[in-house]
């Protein structure tokens, strides 16, 4: 079974020597032969994934017998490879058409190769220098994807921009590398997180090489993932083919998610790092989401959408709940790769059909305009608005797992949940229905659905990703506070809800919590948001610093 | 006497101020075959020149001196737009970085094969130097822009040829550098590591000025397809001799 683990990532690169060697006798029909050979291998992915579960054996390891080259068989390297080679093949049959028009269809589908290689290297590799080698190849492939268009000057800029934050990722991964290896003396994943489990507390250098390495590889997540301040890259790189933005960002900005979850040995060792994973991945949700609500341009918007999701996965990961973050950005993959991919076709409709439907859901949602005030008493609506979404989150968490409560982690995510179906409940019960009472059930059936599905999905994905009860406790206790701290947490999160909600029904209502007083800072809040806090050009006016000292010691010393 | 040596094997693994010698050096001669040969034999000289001194050089001065002409090469060649200077300044910051490998107490044999692996991509570089001169009179970045769209071989061969500048996989210099990393210590280790982020931010910004970009520029002749086998010939060759001798 191992050993066809090894053509998961070997069959893209045969693809892509084989559409180069044979683009100038096949033409454009080498798409066909990319896809076809796309179609084996998510076969193989497939067949990989259900031995897997079926035969009930456990992770398995194969090197080619030399320090390093080998590929892993666990959970985490089953299930990524059955999604990565999914997408992979859905974009490559979408770019078939797509982008017949385009020059460098063969070198298109030969990069589109390299990259699901790349990536299928990275999700199955079984030692450090193999794990590296995907991880920088991903960049690379990254770069020239986005350049696929290679006389379009901001499609470059955009490219290089994108190059140089996986560079700057890049680096860090390699650091954790070297202070995994000088710490446990293997580059193999099994030994090493056999070894690291076993001395957690091991030094090397006078530092505690768990949490250094798992400090590191969280540096390294936040470049590939967009996490705040490494994001700028992300919202910049809608100029690349739309089949390069579906893969980009249904899949590789993700890496970080799933680097972290192979590290999770490290982590579970570094409470103080799922601490900063949880900070960093909030702030980029928050910061993500407030610039998608104040651009302009649509593209950019997505963008910054997409980075708000991937800072949701970083903090999943960092209240210890490393498999919803896998299930969150497969999900979140699905969804976008819908959207980039459908895109096309809902440009061509509306084109075709500018009249904009006239129905009450389409005026609630896009005119933002409500229907007449509803007939539902208000007190019933409160108690529904919390009260019902708190009771369906618990009842469904109770059922699938009574001891969930006990973890700090899942109070965490539960009160997201809550909050989140409380603003669907009090967003949505102003529609405009003929029957309010039935669409209100409507949404908290809907709402029930949702929940009950996703927690036992979730809960069956967790036992499959981490069958060891004992680590996926460890994982949850690892990221927990003491319960002052985590009280007192918890009551300010409360309070700044409540307080933006009520900012928002007055707001609705054209007033304001603190009347005239914070115009100007509110403005000047809103600029800086606008212009995206001025992180891109903080950068810019650093590295134009730097050329320019390049060029005057050059000139300065006679360019010797 | 060994500081004298090691101030000698300055001149040879380059270390600033003694690096602007190899650098003026390389660019006396226009002949590239003498321009590849001087990149390929000039660091084994002073890595035997190391090795006769016989001195350890954890903690020395000679180490961190490697290491900041590393970095400070690597800096200056963010805006060198000449390809030739452009070799000479990048092998200038890898050869520097002997003097660190040299200190974790490497063996004669593996000194000797990092200072090779580190001189492909500029031997390499000076063969497409003469690629551009012959065309274009002169090697300049920015001279034409957008090569990838007519001239897609000559493109082809400047990406992959640049790629291995920036020691990226699987280029012999991407071994080289790991193995450098995981036997060193953590301070040395991160100028090391600057010194790659700015290898692959010049390198970027050589293939925005020649393979991309609106085509501009006079129209050349393609790389002739016999002479493109070749170098692909050259270039899988030192990748798979690099793979077995990194013991893949």
């Amino acid at each position: 079974m191992i050993k066809l683990q090894w053509l998961i990532p070997l069959l893209p690169v045969l693809s892509a020597l084989l559409v180069h060697l044979l683009a100038g006798r096949l033409g454009r029909r080498v798409a066909q032969l990319s896809v076809g050979m796309g179609v084996i291998t998510f076969l193989v992915a497939l067949w990989q994934i259900v031995v897997f579960i079926t035969s009930d054996q456990g992770p398995s390891w194969m090197g080619i017998g030399g320090n390093w080259g080998s590929v892993y068989l666990d959970p985490l390297s089953a299930t990524m490879a059955l999604v990565v080679s999914g997408f992979s093949l859905i974009v490559h049959i979408y770019s078939v058409r797509y982008m017949a028009e385009e020059p460098g269809y063969a070198r298109f589908f030969m990069l589109l190769d390299l990259m699901t290689a790349s990536i299928l290297l990275f999700v199955t590799a079984g030692d450090l220098i193999t794990l590296l080698i995907a991880w920088h190849l991903v960049s690379v492939m990254m770069y020239f994807l986005l350049g696929q268009n290679t006389e379009s000057r901001p499609g470059e800029r955009y490219a290089f921009w994108t190059f140089l934050t996986y560079r700057i990722g890049d680096l860090p991964m390699v650091l954790a590398a070297v202070i995994l290896f000088q710490a446990y003396g293997a580059l193999d994943f099994p030994t090493l997180f056999d070894r690291l489990m076993a001395a957690p507390d091991t030094e090397v250098f006078g530092m505690p090489a768990a949490i250094t390495a798992a400090g590191l590889i969280a540096v390294s997540a936040f470049a590939k993932s967009a996490q705040f301040p490494l994001h700028t890259w992300l919202p910049y790189t809608m100029d690349g083919p739309t089949p390069v933005s579906a893969l980009m960002h249904a899949g590789i900005v993700n890496a970080g998610g799933i680097i972290i979850n192979r590290f999770a040995p490290a982590f579970v060792n570094a409470d103080g790092v799922l601490h900063l994973l949880f900070v960093v991945g909030l702030l980029t949700a928050v910061i993500g989401s407030v610039l998608m609500l104040t651009q302009n341009d649509i593209k950019k918007s997505l963008g910054y959408s997409t980075m708000g999701q991937m800072g949701f996965m970083i903090m999943e990961t960092g209240v210890g709940a490393f498999s919803l973050a896998v299930f969150h950005l497969i999900a979140h993959g699905m969804f976008k790769a819908t959207m980039f991919l459908s895109s096309g076709d809902l440009i061509g409709d509306a084109r075709r059909h500018d009249d904009v439907p006239q129905n009450p859901l389409y005026t609630f949602l896009v005119d933002r305009k409500t229907g007449k005030p509803t007939r539902l008493p208000w007190l019933a609506i409160g108690v529904v608005t919390l009260v019902v979404p708190l009771a369906i989150l618990l009842l469904a968490h109770w059922a699938v797992s009574p001891d969930f409560f006990q973890k700090q982690g899942a109070i965490v995510l539960l009160f997201f949940g809550w909050i989140t179906g409380v603003q669907v409940l009090f967003a949505t019960h102003r529609l405009d229905a003929t029957n309010p009472v039935r669409m209100m059930l409507m949404i908290l059936l809907s709402f029930a659905l949702i929940v009950i599905g996703y927690s036992i999905i979730g809960h069956t994905f967790e036992t499959f990703l981490y069958p060891d009860a004992a680590f996926r406790e460890a994982l949850y206790h690892a990221a927990g506070l003491d319960a002052v701290t985590f009280d007192g947490l918890v009551i300010l999160l409360g309070l700044i809800v409540l307080v933006g909600w009520i900012g928002s029904y007055l707001a609705s209502r054209e007033e304001s919590l603190f009347g005239n007083r914070f115009t100007e800072l509110r403005l000047t809040l809103y600029s800086l948001i606008s212009r995206e806090l001025y992180i891109a050009d903080l950068y810019e006016r650093l590295s134009q610093a730097l050329l320019a000292g390049s060029k005057r010691i050059n000139v300065w010393m006679r360019w010797r | 006497m060994n500081t004298l040596l090691l101030l000698l094997a300055g001149f040879f693994l380059p270390l600033f101020p003694l690096s602007m010698a190899f650098n003026w050096l390389l660019g006396r001669f226009n002949n590239p075959v003498v321009r590849a040969a001087l990149i390929l034999v000039w660091p084994q000289i002073g890595v035997l020149l190391v090795l006769t001194a016989g001195v350890p050089l954890t903690g020395s001065v000679f180490l961190w001196w490697g290491l900041i002409t590393a970095a400070f090469y690597a800096w200056r060649l963010l805006t060198v737009r000449e390809l030739g200077q452009w070799a000479a300044m990048l092998a200038t910051s890898a050869f520097a970085l002997t003097w660190v490998m040299a200190a974790d107490g490497a063996r004669a044999i593996d000194l000797h094969a990092f200072v090779l692996g580190f001189a492909v991509a500029p031997a390499l570089l000076v063969a497409v130097t003469t690629l551009l001169e012959r065309r274009l009179g002169a090697a300049y970045s920015g001279l034409v822009t957008g090569m990838a769209r007519d001239i897609p071989r000559l493109a082809g061969l400047i990406t992959v040829v640049l790629l291995a500048a920036m020691a990226l996989p699987i280029s012999p210099g991407f071994f080289v550098m790991l193995d450098l990393l995981l036997e060193s210590d953590p301070a040395p280790v991160i100028v090391a590591l600057l010194t790659w982020l700015l290898w692959s931010w010049a390198g970027t910004r050589l293939l925005r000025d020649t393979v991309f970009g609106p085509r501009s520029g006079k129209n050349v002749a393609d790389l002739p397809v016999p002479l493109a086998w070749a170098f692909a010939g050259v270039i899988v060759a030192a990748v798979v001799l690099n793979l077995i001798w990194t013991g893949v």
